[in-house]
């Protein structure tokens, strides 16, 4: 292995359990004992990666990564890749585990599921599902520079979700959460409390219309700030596409690009949904702020793009035995000071756009488009009719211009993020934004 | 793969020694080579070496589930998928896993060609992606893959199925941007199970659209004929046709097509087609993934609804047969139902040239935030151009497009004669009336 500049493995072991429950009926339990590994060679300017499962040989995996990343750079020999120097990471606060799911019965957990499926099934609700998922994972890694070092992590949660139908119109609601901690996080959240509203929520849609479309002054609720912070801007912060050129964000760090309220802040170190104690390079983790005071003041490294642009790595993630690639963790837009009926007195007439099913975002045009889960008209300062199938769409940069105000009642959401077809969990929060002008669709 | 029959012989009999009235034994293997270009250069290559094995039980009506790919730990997953089983009450929709029966002969899955690549070609035809694309002035490739994979899938149950299927896939994809101060990007892909893709056209496309994208002009709110490009109409489909035709969202209430068999859902020029047997299909295999044969189903017969689609369960539940549409994401779920090459027919016409005014759309964005249910949708169409006398006339430079695949099902004017494979969907460009566009 000399011929290679450099080399690491990841070695994981997980037990994965999950149960679903479909209109209170067990749909499916089941159990996945994994173990595989992922390694990385370079070689000149060149990666080689090779990943295997199940009863492999550690030595001949990496050894046939090393052939790759040697093949490459003599078929396509490119510039020298460099990595910033990686100190042995320090593990320190490690999320503590009160109650192991592994200790709780599987007819438990099926029963809880089952309270909470009860619980999302309001009047006016026509079916549901749910979804419980628990997984521990101990992770290894080592690379050639001699570093060594390991963690074990649970990870826990649910989703529910309730449909309701009327007139051949159908509307969802859905809640979850999910956590680095073991069983007691059905203690910490009212569960049922939130599974009955995902049922409120789906009830209500159904007499909900939908907006003609426009621009117009728009407040987001946390959940879809959050969701706009993660896709919009967190993903054009993150180094690997500002080097690709696929980012609005190159070549603005020190500009101001932002209402000087905003500050976006990216930090593996807390322990929400998003945590690690070090990356997938063995980097130790540690908080980035994106944007301060409205000015670009840094993007997410891993050790190749903070060689190249200069920063901090400690942002490179894979889900499983990927090849880890430049992620986010828990992204949200930090604590204002405005009160939220101040924000409704303020925009005056506008919309209230809450919760998200999900968005996307072309971070080379910075261009996004995001559904919102539901809102609310604004007429002189009070929540009037609500509103269903409504989206939020528009350039990045123009949106973080024009925050008006920010909240103070800052919340983040967990969920998974996808990206070079890899999902890793991550969370994202806000508190309510207000915005100046947004281009708002319905149909 | 004849080790793998004997652990999986080996399961069975231990499955039905633990008190499994049924099971069965599923395994997967791939071998995938891929080479990653960031900004016009090869950045590495890689290669994923997959395989497991998912456990499924039945006792008394209730089904577990297990997985590994940890082959010395077969045993565990046995015992874990046994007990689950055991924890759940007996479902009286569960009828029983498929029996052994005809498999059909289906051609062009597999290629040697693509079986014996090196890495050397594999960085080759890498290279002429990059190529195509940079032969076009003003044009940085951001992003783009090549890869090429080989897989065997082998299933045996104790109802007597044991079937074996292999098959191998070859794809390219290219992300570009413009240069200049007006920027623009556009992607293209192609995929096929034999090694026939020109590479160099993928980025010479993607570069031309790129190009014609610029300067895009703003456009008015209104409605108008759209033609939707494959991409962009297989997109919208997957997100909010999709999911109603399956038998299971349909059975729990979650489709709009509840009780509409035999009802005139779309023009009747118009054929949707489920088929597990399309020679070179990228979903075509012998059986689906517990084994049932495919086959080919007649979703919507000239604007007539036909047939749901049906994995073994769905199908015990409403008394019909399997149409072979089990898939699984991998051997770590459960079969459910799925869509294997879903095929858009329509008498194709010079879509373009028949339109006196319209909009024409490449791709959207965030179709996988369309309404599931309800089919209503609201995405952001890129690489836009309006219509004028039946030519592209103008690039769009934002545009919005909402709607209801069911009431544009009913409003499709043309399709075009490019017929392309977007992964599973085979279908034209479709020009349909009267859509919803936001400027």
């Amino acid at each position: 292995m000399s011929e290679v500049d450099f080399y690491d493995a990841r070695i994981i072991d997980g037990t994965i359990t999950s149960i679903v429950l479909d209109n209170g009926k067990i749909e499916e339990i089941s159990t996945n004992y994994t173990r595989g590994c992922g390694v990385r060679a370079l070689c000149g300017g060149s990666w080689g990666f090779t990943s295997a499962e199940g009863d492999f040989d550690l030595q001949s995996t990496i050894a046939s990564a090393s052939e790759l990343a040697k093949g490459m750079d003599t078929k396509a020999s490119q510039e020298k890749i460099s990595l910033i120097p990686a100190p042995p990471p320090a593990i320190t606060d490690l999320p503590v585990v009160a109650i192991d799911p592994a200790d709780i019965s599987i007819e438990e957990k099926v029963q809880l599921l089952k309270d909470l499926d009860q619980h999302a099934r309001v009047e006016g609700v026509n079916s549901t599902s749910a979804v419980y998922s628990e997984s521990s994972v101990k992770l290894q890694y080592m690379s050639s520079e001699g570093i060594e070092c390991e963690y074990e992590l649970t990870r826990i949660g649910f989703a529910v979700t309730s449909i309701a139908t009327e007139n051949g119109v159908y509307q969802a609601g859905r809640e979850s959460r999910f956590g680095v901690c073991g069983y007691e996080l059905f203690d910490k959240h009212d569960v049922f409390e939130l599974a009955r509203s995902a049922g409120n929520t789906a009830v209500e849609l159904l007499n909900a219309s939908a907006p003609k479309g426009g621009s117009l002054p728009v407040i987001l609720d946390p959940e879809l700030a959050g969701v706009f912070a993660h896709e919009a801007v967190g993903h054009a912060s993150e180094a690997d596409l500002v080097l690709e050129g696929s980012s609005i964000l190159e070549n603005k760090i020190g500009e101001q690009i932002a209402s000087p309220m905003i500050n976006i802040i990216d930090d593996p170190t807390l322990h929400e949904y998003g945590y690690f104690p070090f990356d997938s390079e063995g980097m130790e983790a540690r908080k980035t702020t994106i944007i301060e005071d409205g000015v670009l003041n840094s993007y997410l490294h891993s050790r190749e793009t903070a060689a190249h642009l200069g920063g901090i790595a400690g942002h490179s993630r894979a889900q499983g035995y990927s090849m880890p690639v430049v992620r986010m963790s828990n992204t949200y837009i930090d604590n204002g000071d405005a009160e939220f009926e101040e924000m409704l007195e303020v925009i005056g007439n506008g919309m209230y756009l809450i919760g998200s099913r999900g968005g996307q975002v072309n971070t080379g045009e910075g261009v996004f488009q995001f559904n919102a889960e539901k809102g609310y008209m604004i007429e002189n300062g009070e929540i009037g009719a609500l509103l269903r199938d409504v989206s939020l769409s528009g350039q990045t940069l123009e949106i973080l211009n024009n925050v008006t105000m920010v909240g103070n009642d800052l919340k983040m959401n967990s969920g998974r993020c996808g990206k070079s077809g890899q999902l890793v969990p991550v969370s994202d929060g806000s508190p309510h934004i207000s915005i100046s002008k947004a281009l708002v669709g319905g149909s | 793969m004849s080790d793998i029959y004997d652990v999986a012989t080996r399961s069975l009999k231990l499955a039905e020694k633990c008190g499994a009235d049924e099971a069965e034994f599923y395994f997967s293997s791939s071998k995938l080579t891929s080479a990653n270009v960031r900004k016009n250069t090869i950045e590495g290559a890689k290669e994923l070496v997959s395989e497991g094995i998912g456990i499924r039980i039945a006792i008394n009506g209730a089904l577990g589930y297990a997985s590994t790919n940890i082959i010395s730990r077969i045993d565990d997953v046995v015992r874990t998928a046994v007990k689950s089983a055991r924890v759940r009450e007996s479902d009286p929709d569960w009828s029983s896993l498929p029996s052994n029966s005809d498999y059909p002969d289906v051609s062009n899955v597999f290629s040697d060609q693509i079986n014996n690549i090196g890495l050397g070609e594999c960085i080759d035809l890498t290279q002429q992606m990059i190529e195509g694309a940079t032969s076009i002035p003003d044009i940085i490739v951001t992003s783009g893959s090549f890869s090429r994979s080989v897989g065997n899938q082998l299933i045996l149950n104790t109802n007597g199925v044991e079937i074996e299927d292999h098959g191998t896939a070859v794809s390219g994809f290219v992300d570009v941007i413009t240069t200049g101060d007006n920027i623009s990007t556009a992607y293209d892909y192609s995929i096929s199970r034999n090694l026939d893709i020109d590479f160099s056209a993928i980025g010479r496309n993607a570069a031309d659209l790129a190009l014609a994208s610029i300067n895009g002009i703003p456009i008015e709110t209104h409605r108008t004929n759209v033609i939707f490009h494959p991409f962009a109409f297989s997109d919208i489909l997957e997100s909010t046709f999709l999911p109603s035709i399956d038998a299971d969202n349909v059975q729990k209430g979650r489709s709009s097509l509840i009780g509409k068999l035999g009802e005139e859902l779309t023009v009747p020029e118009l054929t949707l087609v489920d088929d597990g047997t399309l020679s070179g299909g990228i979903e075509t295999s012998v059986s689906d993934e517990e084994g049932t044969p495919s086959q080919r189903t007649t979703v919507v017969g000239n604007g007539v609804l036909d047939s749901y689609l049906y994995d073994s369960y769905t199908a015990g539940k409403d008394n019909v047969n399997s149409t072979g549409n089990a898939v699984r994401n991998s051997y770590v779920s459960n079969p459910s139902v799925g869509t294997r090459n879903f095929i858009i027919e329509y008498p194709p016409s010079d879509i373009i040239s028949d339109t006196d005014g319209g909009v024409f759309v490449n791709t959207v964005i965030g179709a996988h935030t369309a309404n599931s249910i309800s089919g209503d949708f609201s995405v952001e169409a890129r690489n836009a151009f309006t219509i004028k006398n039946g030519q592209i006339d103008k690039p769009i430079k934002s545009l919005m497009i909402s709607g209801n695949i069911f009431e544009m099902l009913k409003n499709v004017t043309g399709a075009g004669y490019d017929v392309k494979k977007a992964g599973g969907m085979v279908t034209p460009s479709i020009r349909i009336k009267n859509v919803n566009v936001v400027g």
